[in-house]
């Protein structure tokens, strides 16, 4: 018995020292993880949730930027930029009528191509790598450059108008160039969207195609199912998760960046290209340092709400598939 | 314990160093006599104004180191980041007529009433007051509702006019036209335009920077309106409720003449933003092009000589009022010092030196823009003969004058940007005809009287 409780006592004397030391070494850990971790946090406080919580009291608020004191108006700017102001409002909503035409366009072209894409490139084996790598290309490559050379390509005498003249379908160029023409400017932006965002798409839906079991494919073969037919009811089904991703990305993509709007048009001709991203932008940085950086933050907060929206429908869409 | 001695020794060697930093970042001219910098949101001016830093060192010894900060985005930017962080520089070349003042209203601005008023009168008379508060320009502008009646928040740098027409002499030949004669009237301006597109279709219509879309009214239309109706038809366009509006049967008449110019803009002009456009002018892209005086510099940096460019203000329509349109300058740019520099006197010295006449003609010379200093008999001799050319336009009698710095009949709230759209879809758009724009245009300067 002795034997036995001395071991005992001596544990219940030892234990708690060893605790001890083991929480400080706990707490040593912790403290080099707090230390790792700490740029990130303080980064995130100062440009994240500073700039956050500065924005949405700018949002209700006149100021020009320099000026000693915000004058304070309240929803004023949120009023104004949705139906009180007689300028403004109008110019939001023919904004805001583009905007929803390219998110939906932009989203729906991404997965009409991405997909078909994606499924020929997983079909074939050879020169897969090399052909991958050639439509990821517009991702790697887009950015503002790309923009201004594809403004060039757009011109009346640009590239695109002399390849159609000289296929024989002149009927199709566009004299005025396809960026000055009000009938062609907005679905040309959208076009040159798709082709920057079809890239992530297609490797998204290349790897949910590979992720597919092929035995099951082999299965419904088996079984008579054609092409079609396992596209339609086993392909598509298992993607339907990566097709809510790639189209709440495209949503997302398209009611926030404004940089192609920006540099390509400028809203233009005529406001045919305003978005909502750009006239926020133009609020801010456009009005001779008038005080309305207050109302291009509540412009902001606004496209915020918009797209926090749109992901709780992605979230329901998403737990829908489960 | 010795490593959380080490973490701490170097966490305050980090802090101390960013505060060192801190504390060094200012620019210069924070002590009396010290270099000067100065920002200007114009590259063509940066190599003018380093010629005349260049003398003005050789005068008083003191460096003045010139930035500029392009395009206008970046530079409002760059002025609200600085008012932030307290580091503004010395001395700003600023848009005259409002950004100047709003600058000056938000405290930013040193009065420079003590400095320059004595000196006012080297400048050409409608520009002298451009920086000045009034008690009009603190009814109508919110940040200089703290200001003092009477306070100069800037000196006028650079002056000049809008409404000027480019036109390519060799296009000119080669349709048949006589390069030295400008048309006289609007009518015969179409007819020279009928003639070079007809000679050259793709390359000989009319360039200017229609996606800035006020350049169309502001440019063109204004002073087609102005010469067509006289000063005070022409202001009854923008009156509070009236009658005579854009869509009466004058405004409608000035919006037909504007619109006959449909089938002679260059290919792609509406998604042409200003430098693009004069630079399509310069390439021979173009016959014809719409600029301000300040546009000769941009031409000839872009490799036009002025030799080869015939120039002349916006022809009047026939049976208008005003047969022989003059434009009067208004001052462009200003120069302003900031309330937050370290060597004020060193920076009203440069800016009195910058529009003195030997200053002013050493920029005016190396940036071909012309200077609002009032030059007078020396003009050629100092800035030389294209530039002293352009100022033929400024002088007439005042009823054949129109004066864009005459904004006194417009909405108090008046943005000529809201102008620009409706014009563009009247022409080159033709998505609307000269009684819907009317109306549309008259909604707009409705909307402007209401806001305030």
């Amino acid at each position: 018995m002795t034997t036995t409780e001395t071991p005992l006592a001596a544990r219940l004397v030892t234990q708690p020292r060893r605790s001890a030391g083991a929480r400080r070494a706990r707490a040593r850990r912790a403290l080099v993880g707090y230390a790792f971790i700490a740029p990130a946090v303080v980064l995130f406080l100062v440009l994240g949730l500073y700039t956050i919580v500065y924005s949405f009291g700018l949002s209700f608020a006149k100021w020009n930027g320099f000026s000693p004191t915000w004058e304070w108006v309240g929803l004023q700017n949120y009023r104004d930029i949705l139906y009180a102001d007689p300028r403004l409002a109008p110019e939001m909503r023919n904004a805001a009528l583009n905007t929803g035409i390219a998110m939906v366009a932009v989203s729906a072209g991404t997965v009409l191509i991405a997909l078909p894409l994606a499924t020929l490139l997983n079909s074939i084996t050879r020169l897969r790598g090399t052909l991958r790598s050639v439509f990821f290309l517009p991702y790697v490559t887009a950015g503002i450059a790309v923009y201004y050379a594809w403004r060039y390509v757009l011109e009346p005498d640009g590239a695109v108008n002399l390849a159609l003249r000289s296929v024989g379908l002149g009927s199709l160029a566009r004299p005025q160039g396809f960026l000055a023409d009000p009938d062609t400017a907005l679905p040309t932006l959208i076009v040159i969207m798709i082709w920057g965002s079809v890239p992530v798409a297609m490797l998204l839906y290349l790897a949910g195609l590979q992720a597919i079991d092929p035995a099951v494919m082999e299965a419904a073969a088996l079984d008579g199912a054609g092409a079609v037919r396992r596209l339609r009811h086993i392909t598509w089904p298992l993607l339907v998760p990566i097709t809510v991703a790639i189209v709440l990305l495209g949503l997302r993509d398209t009611m926030q960046g404004f940089q192609i709007f920006l540099i390509m048009t400028n809203g233009g001709p005529a406001g045919h290209t305003d978005v909502l991203g750009l006239k926020a932008y133009q609020q801010a940085f456009f009005q001779s340092l008038s005080p309305t950086l207050g109302v291009a933050s509540a412009l902001g907060w606004l496209i915020f709400v918009l797209a926090l929206l749109l992901a709780v429908a992605n979230a329901r869409a998403l737990r829908g598939q489960r | 314990m010795i490593g959380n001695r080490r973490i701490l020794a170097a966490a305050a060697a980090a802090v101390l160093a960013l505060t060192a930093t801190a504390c060094g970042g200012d620019d210069g001219g924070d002590e009396a006599g010290g270099a000067l910098t100065m920002w200007t949101f114009k590259r063509t001016h940066v190599d003018a104004l380093q010629q005349a830093a260049a003398a003005f060192k050789a005068k008083t010894g003191i460096d003045v180191k010139v930035e500029a900060f392009t395009p206008d985005d970046v530079f409002t930017a760059k002025i609200q980041s600085a008012a932030q962080t307290k580091d503004l520089p010395d001395v700003l070349e600023l848009h005259s007529g409002g950004e100047d003042l709003r600058v000056g209203g938000g405290g930013l601005l040193a009065d420079l009433k003590g400095d320059f008023d004595g000196k006012l009168d080297r400048f050409l008379p409608s520009t002298r007051e451009s920086g000045r508060v009034t008690q009009q320009r603190k009814d109508n502008i919110e940040e200089l509702s703290g200001a003092t009646v009477g306070s100069l928040y800037s000196v006028p740098f650079t002056a000049g006019t809008f409404g000027i027409v480019y036109a390519n002499k060799a296009k000119l030949q080669a349709a048949g036209l006589d390069p030295s004669k400008p048309p006289a009237t609007w009518e015969e301006f179409l007819t020279y335009l009928q003639a070079t597109t007809k000679a050259d279709k793709d390359q000989g219509g009319l360039s200017l920077g229609l996606k800035v879309t006020q350049t169309g009214f502001n440019w063109i239309y204004e002073q087609l309106a102005f010469a067509y109706l006289g000063q005070e038809k022409f202001a009854s366009l923008f009156g509070k409720g009236t009658t005579a509006g854009f869509g009466s049967p004058d405004g409608q008449k000035t919006l037909d003449l504007y619109a006959a110019l449909k089938p002679y803009w260059m290919p792609g002009v509406s998604a042409l933003g200003i430098d693009e456009a004069d630079i399509a002018f310069a390439q021979g892209k173009s016959a014809f092009n719409v600029g301000g005086t300040f546009t000769l510099a941009f031409l000839a940096q872009n490799g036009m000589k002025t030799s080869d460019v015939l120039t002349f203000p916006i022809p009047p329509a026939t049976g208008g009022a005003v047969s022989d349109l003059r434009l009067a300058p208004l001052a462009l740019t200003g120069l302003s010092v900031t309330s937050t520099t370290g060597n004020k006197a060193g920076a009203a010295q440069w800016v009195d030196f910058l529009t003195s006449p030997e200053g002013a003609g050493i920029f005016a010379k190396a940036s071909l823009d012309l200077p609002a200093t009032d030059l007078g008999t020396q003009a050629e001799s100092l800035i030389g003969p294209d530039l002293a050319g352009l100022q033929q336009f400024f002088t007439g009698p005042a009823e054949s004058t129109y004066d864009a710095a005459n904004r006194g009949f417009r909405p108090p709230d008046y943005d000529e940007v809201e102008m620009g759209n409706p014009l563009l879809k009247l022409a080159p758009l033709g998505e609307a005809d000269a009684a819907t724009t009317g109306r549309t245009l008259d909604t707009v300067i409705k909307a402007m009287w209401d806001a305030k």
